[in-house]
């Protein structure tokens, strides 16, 4: 894990009781996972009247490293020991490592899924609607009949709501050769869990 | 499809059930050698003198042949080809993209710049459609629980071609 001097300097000044009284290191703690974690949360996280008497600079300092290092730390999905070590290095006492591990494992789960949602990937399918019609006629041919499928596959996309659907027709030997390979690509991944 | 002949063309065709069936040939004959090489007004000449006719009336009666050759092979081409035709037609018709084929790969992401260390399989479509002649692809990707909920929308959907509602519709509107 790469962190910089701000990053260390923060969590050294998050050490003092001088500067950050239990309440005090607690309630930062907290607005630091509630910033990342927590999709509605704005600057006001840090405005709680038991903050109020430290200096801002240095609160909105120690919230950034605090969030800087628990960013990093979710990445590189880090353990209790090596938190613990890093704290101790910044100088925290006991009380304030375990304090901070537990609202880290508390979170984790969180970090995870955001951390693993962040990302470019291919336009993901998220659904299939269908339709099944019967042509009757069209202008170019009198009187065919013949049954006909209209599927359609929501899509989401990272880059930007562009295409949200794909759709297309088929006759019902391409909708059977369609799911027959879907099925098989299931099967497989079954196969692979199974591994 | 039937073959329709213009008044004239009936005309000049009818003094052909007139004569017999040597100068019938030998019209067929003159019409092919028209197909191939055009027209030769010296074997019209020939031919009216010796049927004590007008070389017009050969002139016509030869292209006349000749109009009802082409036309009865377009028929025999039609016909031979009438379900492909058909079909083709149908495709005219206003229309989406249309299914082709389906690629798939199972993939398993490690790892992102994100968040390292992870287990995470995915499905890695290729989807190939046909519109207006062209040939489309998507690439597209989804999980492994989509893809049951995919499989199972779409093999309802096969299973309703086969309620006694859709049989009925397809038995009755021919």
């Amino acid at each position: 894990m790469e962190l910089s001097e701000s990053v260390q300097k923060g969590f050294q000044m998050l050490a003092d009781p001088r500067s950050f009284d239990s309440n005090a290191f607690t309630l930062l703690l907290r607005a630091a996972f509630q910033s990342l974690l927590d999709a509605q949360a704005d600057e006001a996280v840090l405005d709680h009247p038991d903050l109020k008497h430290i200096d801002p600079v240095v609160l909105k300092h120690c919230h950034a490293a605090a969030a800087t290092y628990i960013l990093e730390a979710g990445k590189h999905r880090a353990d209790k020991s090596t938190l613990s070590t890093y704290l101790e290095d910044c100088k925290f006492d006991r009380e304030r490592i375990e304090l901070f591990c537990t609202e880290y494992q508390n979170n984790k789960n969180s970090l995870e899924i955001l951390l693993g949602s962040i990302g470019r990937s291919l336009p993901h399918i998220t659904d299939v609607s269908w339709r099944l019609e019967y042509q009757i006629k069209t202008n170019q041919l009198h009187r065919m009949y013949r049954p006909a499928y209209l599927v359609t596959l929501s899509v989401q996309n990272t880059d930007s709501p562009s295409y949200p659907e794909i759709s297309f027709s088929c006759s019902m030997e391409q909708l059977q050769d369609l799911v027959g390979k879907l099925k098989d690509a299931s099967k497989s991944l079954e196969r692979a869990t199974q591994l | 499809m039937l073959l329709e002949l213009s008044e004239e063309h009936k005309e000049h065709l009818a003094f052909l059930p007139q004569v017999d069936s040597a100068v019938v040939a030998e019209f067929g004959r003159i019409a092919v050698e028209f197909l191939r090489r055009g027209a030769n007004p010296k074997i019209y000449e020939g031919a009216a003198r010796k049927l004590n006719v007008s070389s017009d009336t050969v002139q016509h009666g030869v292209e006349g042949l000749t109009y009802l050759l082409t036309e009865s092979s377009k028929l025999m081409l039609y016909l031979d080809n009438r379900k492909e035709i058909r079909t083709i037609l149908s495709e005219l018709a206003p229309s989406l993209p249309s299914y082709h084929n389906l690629e798939w790969r199972l993939d398993v992401q490690l790892a992102s710049r994100s968040l390292r260390q992870q287990i995470k399989p995915a499905v890695t479509i290729k989807l190939h459609l046909n519109q207006n002649g062209d040939h489309n692809t998507k690439v597209l990707q989804t999980d492994p629980a989509t893809l049951l909920h995919l499989v199972q929308q779409l093999e309802q959907a096969l299973e309703e071609m086969k309620t006694n509602h859709c049989r009925r519709v397809v038995r009755n509107i021919k």
